[in-house]
């Protein structure tokens, strides 16, 4: 069974080919990276899965869903869930409010114009924001908090829609590693709990070759290789392109 | 080299730097450790005066440095690679490397365009390209080049290997290393423990704005207790 | 064939003095992000500057050169001195409030002119060689223009070897993207922007006594000139000289062309062509996506209901509004129904401006089209006042959904402009259809009913029905939509993300934020028993920016204190001075300078201080 199957993806810009020829499918509670050298494509693969750009060929499907070139809005409607590199979130709102609108963007409960939202979904936002213990800052403003606790509020934004896939643009960029650890073992949890499949693009080896079922590796636009944490770190091929002799980060 | 003395800084309302003070001595590379939001990017922000310092005393090379503008700053000897690179993406590498010179300091050879090349051999084949081309890797490189043409006595580097890729992390090391060798006093921000083992020789923690461990880095290599106290959440 | 000629020959003249003005401008956007409205003073300044300088030198065309280089020294020396006295010091400020602080200096040199120069216009005594023609194509084609023609491409051409080939050049490209990060390297930004300012304010001046022997110095030439300059600068794209160049080929020869064949509707054929442009390129002709220049995040204020006190306060308020009919005498009286309808028009444009970030500089397009359908429901379909204001907000609605529709896909400044637009055909539009709105001579006669002529109950209906809908558009932002507007505003990567359609949401605000300031505009029309195309106007537009911007984007009731202070100090001056404009520029500049966050937005501000950790 699987989650999301990408079949034959190619993207080019300008005459220059960014993404060849990608095929990879993603399994329910599994967490799969996609890692490579800057400007392999992984940016460009991401933005295709959900929507923010159009490929030039191939297929991406969600369960039996063709969701390929929909927008992001109906891409996030079908169930994927997705944090930025650089966070984003809605600083003119209050943690809460913002899973609130979340929770209320996901039920279709946008065009209400008299009810005030200080009441809908409020429960379900605080239950969300305990798990992710955001709880103690549900009151504060989105756009005042540290990075870490933006990065897990961008969390509890995306899962507020149920997705069942999530993808995670470099998750634990500018984090310090004591951080990132909680962050990827709480990712791990909902994986294992929940059966939400999760995509996820990193730099740090620690925390790929620590979390990540499986990892594909992205090359000038192609994939080099697939396999799990042994595999990749055995390849020549990824250690000449990408992980070097691994002394500076952790990829021994 | 440089000198800091109970220097406070406010971000907003937010109290971020409270009384910091250390010191680096000529040639040495001193790497600040810490956790988000403990004050590392400020510190350095502080130092090159995009952040105004709400008190305390900054001198480079017995100079007061404290409250100056940015460029004059800049001027006086202090090189600042910020965490986003933030290369001029309309310019090409030649024009984003002048408008980093600056005359010649203490009569040292200046840095050139042809002596970073050296030390950057990728940047030598993109002389004209546009920096809104070049790949995060790039772009790193041309900040650090960018910077070494004001020929600083000290440069302060923030987050050096955020983002990169492994392999380019090694040039980076590389390169950091070649430009130690050749006089220039080097103060990191970093959070990748492996990256500061590999080109530090000074370490110091901070924590709630504060420096609370300072020392050689080979003393926090041996002593895993005071790692993991850094480490922990 | 030879008239064609003619005619596009006197076009591309007209391009090169407008090519000049809004490559100064495009350029002084460029470095220092601020959207200078004074542009055109300075332009302005430079006819009156090189009328005086020119007048007092001999004829020859040696001296005319002397004279307009002279001219353009001067004129660099004034922006210089303008930057480093006032600009400078609001460079961190919000870019709307840039845009309110350089139109108070608009009003300032407005009087200052006047006071110097005089009310007349000020034609230049053409030297015999100014008069002289050159023969082509068997045409005679004034020599002037020639040269003119002459001059475009060559500024172009010395511009683009001063931004590429000096180093001077490369460090203002390289502060264009990112000001900080240019000081941090060693270069004075302060004195770079300073050099900037001069060059785009000479080239400013030079462009206003260039233009001086085809037209006269006059005081209406800061006005006119910036409206075309800024078409010029957003047609072409912002900040990009050669895209300036070509828009004011474009909008030049187009309006010669006009002026001849369509004299009714040359502006709004300018603005025609503006606003097809944008729709097709949304970033000007050779524009590129806008980019928030580095260093100026905009963090958006957390958004709270008032403190009890604060609610208390305006309910006082209100209580006072409702008896003020028992103790106001006539004048007063109509003076509160003008600040009540002003209330509306101003909580409306905050709506989509604050909320929903779109800055509309033609707001007063659905203000007058709500205006005349109540005008027209009475006098035309011969219905009654009830009909009329019902008919104003949903005629004004559909309107702004309409035209919504192309508006709501841009951003910042281009969508400022496109509004901008869509008000300037409104209003020509209006002003021609003659047997419907009378022209010029608009709708006369459109009082209110017997029951409602005495003008405390038409008051307390024009009381009732304001505050009831600034209600309710407070109601709404903070319900779910309310909230799904901001959010397309702080983030449409996140809104889309979680689902939102982002343009959807932003033009049912733009449609209800019409309707709006359509029932304002209904009652407008029967509180003055009349309608005229001025109801349109871009002055009205700007009041109601002034409004908002005065009491604060940022807080929603920023709009009521701005409606309020703003109509209570414009009639207050009207009554106590003839230099008006320069007291209410002032007093504009002072605002901005001590408030930055506009009056209510600084009052809470302190407010909050000391209750938030």
């Amino acid at each position: 069974m699987t989650i999301l199957s990408v079949a034959g993806l190619r993207k080019s810009f300008g005459g220059v080919q960014a993404v060849t020829d990608v095929s990879f499918t993603v399994a329910p509670g599994e967490m799969l990276a996609l890692i490579g050298p800057n400007g392999a494509g992984k940016s460009t693969c991401f933005n295709m899965l959900n929507g923010q750009i159009r490929p030039d060929a191939g297929t991406i499907h969600l369960g039996p869903l063709d969701i390929t070139g929909l927008p992001p809005r109906r891409v996030a409607r079908q169930g994927v869930g997705r944090t930025f590199q650089i966070t984003a979130t809605f600083a003119s709102m209050t943690v809460r409010e913002n899973v609130q609108l979340a929770f209320l963007a996901h039920h279709r409960r946008i065009w209400h114009l008299l009810r005030p939202l200080a009441a809908q979904y409020r429960a379900e936002a605080d239950t969300l924001l305990d798990r992710l213990d955001m709880l103690p800052q549900a009151d504060r403003a989105a756009g005042i908090l540290a990075y870490g606790d933006l990065k897990r509020l961008e969390l509890a934004v995306a899962l507020a829609g149920q997705p069942r896939l999530l993808l995670m643009d470099e998750p634990t960029a500018g984090m310090a590693p004591a951080e990132r650890v909680a962050l990827m073992r709480l990712a791990r949890d909902l994986a294992t709990t929940t059966g939400l499949a999760i995509l996820f693009t990193e730099h740090d080896m620690d925390v790929v070759f620590g979390t990540a079922d499986r990892i594909l590796v992205l090359n000038r636009g192609a994939l080099i290789a697939a396999g799990d944490a042994a595999a990749i770190r055995a390849n020549h091929a990824v250690r000449a392109v990408y992980l070097g002799s691994g002394t500076t980060t952790g990829g021994h | 080299m440089l000198h800091v003395d109970t220097l406070h800084a406010h971000y907003g309302r937010a109290h971020i730097l409270q009384g910091l003070s250390f010191h680096i001595a000529p040639g040495c590379a001193l790497v600040l450790l810490g956790r988000n939001g403990a004050g590392k990017s400020t510190t350095l922000k502080s130092l090159i005066g995009l952040v105004r310092p709400t008190s305390g005393r900054i001198t480079l090379a017995g100079q007061d440095i404290a409250g100056h503008e940015p460029h004059a700053i800049a001027r006086a000897g202090l090189g600042y690679v910020p965490e986003d690179r933030r290369i001029f993406t309309e310019l090409t590498v030649m024009e984003n490397l002048e408008v980093g010179r600056l005359p010649p300091r203490d009569g040292r050879p200046p840095w050139t365009p042809e002596r970073l090349f050296a030390l950057f051999p990728n940047l030598a084949a993109m002389r004209n390209r546009p920096g809104g081309r070049m790949s995060g890797g790039e772009q790193q490189m041309l900040a650090i080049a960018r910077t070494l043409m004001g020929n600083p006595r000290l440069i302060l580097l923030d987050e050096p290997s955020e983002g990169l890729a492994p392999v380019i992390v090694e040039h980076m090391v590389h390169a950091i290393r070649a430009m130690r060798d050749s006089g220039v006093t080097i103060l990191l921000a970093e959070q990748n423990l492996h990256f500061a083992l590999a080109v530090a020789d000074q370490a110091a923690i901070i924590e709630k704005g504060r420096i609370t461990w300072h020392g050689p880095i080979a003393a926090l290599q041996a002593d895993p207790a005071l790692r993991e106290a850094w480490l922990a959440p | 064939m030879s008239a064609l000629l003619v005619q596009l020959l006197t076009g591309l003249s007209g391009a090169s003095s407008l090519f000049l003005v809004a490559a100064g401008l495009t350029v002084i956007f460029g470095v220092t992000r601020v959207v200078n409205f004074s542009h055109g003073s300075l332009t302005m300044l430079g006819a009156y500057i090189g009328w005086s300088v020119l007048t007092r030198l001999p004829r020859g065309p040696e001296w005319f050169i002397l004279g307009i280089v002279l001219t353009a020294l001067i004129a660099a020396a004034l922006g210089a001195l303008l930057e480093t006295l006032l600009l400078r010091r609001i460079y961190r400020a919000p870019e709307l409030l840039q845009l309110l602080f350089t139109f108070g200096i608009v009003l300032v040199v407005q009087d200052a002119t006047l006071w110097l120069w005089g009310p007349n216009d000020l034609p230049l005594p053409r030297a015999p060689w100014l008069r002289s023609f050159v023969s082509i194509a068997g045409e005679r084609v004034p020599l002037y223009d020639l040269i003119l023609i002459a001059i475009g491409p060559l500024v172009l051409a010395a511009l683009w070897l001063l931004f590429t080939r000096t180093r001077w050049g490369t460090l203002v490209r390289a502060a264009t993207e990112d000001r900080d990060m240019v000081a941090a390297l060693g270069v004075d930004q302060k004195r770079l922007f300073t050099t900037v300012f001069a060059l785009g304010a000479g080239l400013a001046g030079m462009g206003g006594a260039l233009a001086l022997p085809d037209a006269s110095a006059n005081l209406q030439i800061d006005l006119n000139i910036i409206t075309d300059a800024f078409v010029v600068v957003v047609v072409g794209g912002l900040g990009s000289l050669p895209g300036a160049f070509l828009a004011s080929l474009l909008i030049g020869v187009l309006q010669s062309f006009g002026i001849v064949l369509l004299p009714q509707a040359t502006l709004v054929l300018v603005f025609v062509i503006m606003a097809a442009v944008l729709v097709i390129r949304p970033n000007g002709l050779l524009g590129r996506a806008q980019s928030t220049a580095r260093g100026e995040a905009h963090a958006f204020a957390l958004v709270r209901p008032a403190a009890p006190v604060l609610r208390r306060l305006g309910l006082a308020a209100l209580l006072l509004a409702a008896c003020a009919p028992l103790i106001a005498g006539p004048f007063l009286l109509s003076v509160l129904t003008e600040m009540l309808i002003a209330l509306l028009f101003a909580a409306s444009l905050h709506f989509m401006m604050g909320p929903g970030g779109m800055a509309s500089f033609g707001h007063a397009a659905w203000f007058g089209i709500g205006a005349y359908a109540a005008a027209f429901a009475v006098k035309g379909l011969a219905l009654g006042m009830g009909a009329g204001l019902l008919l104003a907000p949903l005629i004004a609605g559909l309107a702004a959904a309409l035209f919504g529709w192309f508006v709501v896909r841009l951003s910042g400044v281009y969508l400022a402009m496109l509004t901008l637009a869509f008000a300037q055909i409104v209003w020509a539009a209006l002003f021609q259809a003659v047997e419907i709105t009378g022209g010029d001579n608009g709708i006369l006669g459109v009082w209110p009913p017997p029951w409602a002529a005495d003008r405390r109950v038409f008051y307390w209906l024009t009381l009732l029905l304001c505050i009831a809908s600034a209600l309710l558009l407070r109601r709404i932002l903070y319900a779910p939509f309310g909230y799904a507007l901001r959010a397309t505003r702080d983030s449409e990567r996140r809104a889309e993300a979680i689902g939102l359609h982002a343009v959807h949401i932003r033009l049912a605000a733009f449609t209800l934020a019409g309707a709006a300031a359509g029932l304002a505009g209904g009652l407008s029309a029967f509180s003055k028993g009349s309608v005229f195309p001025n109801f349109i106007s871009i002055s009205r537009s700007v009041d109601g920016l002034l409004m908002v911007l005065l009491g604060g984007v940022q807080s929603i009731a920023g709009p009521i204190v701005g409606a309020i202070a703003y109509t209570g100090l414009f009639d207050l001056l009207l009554l106590a001075t003839d230099q008006w404009r320069a007291v209410l520029g002032l007093a504009i500049i002072t605002l901005v300078l001590a408030f930055p966050h506009g009056i209510a937005g600084s009052i809470h501000r302190l407010w909050l201080r000391g209750r938030e950790a």
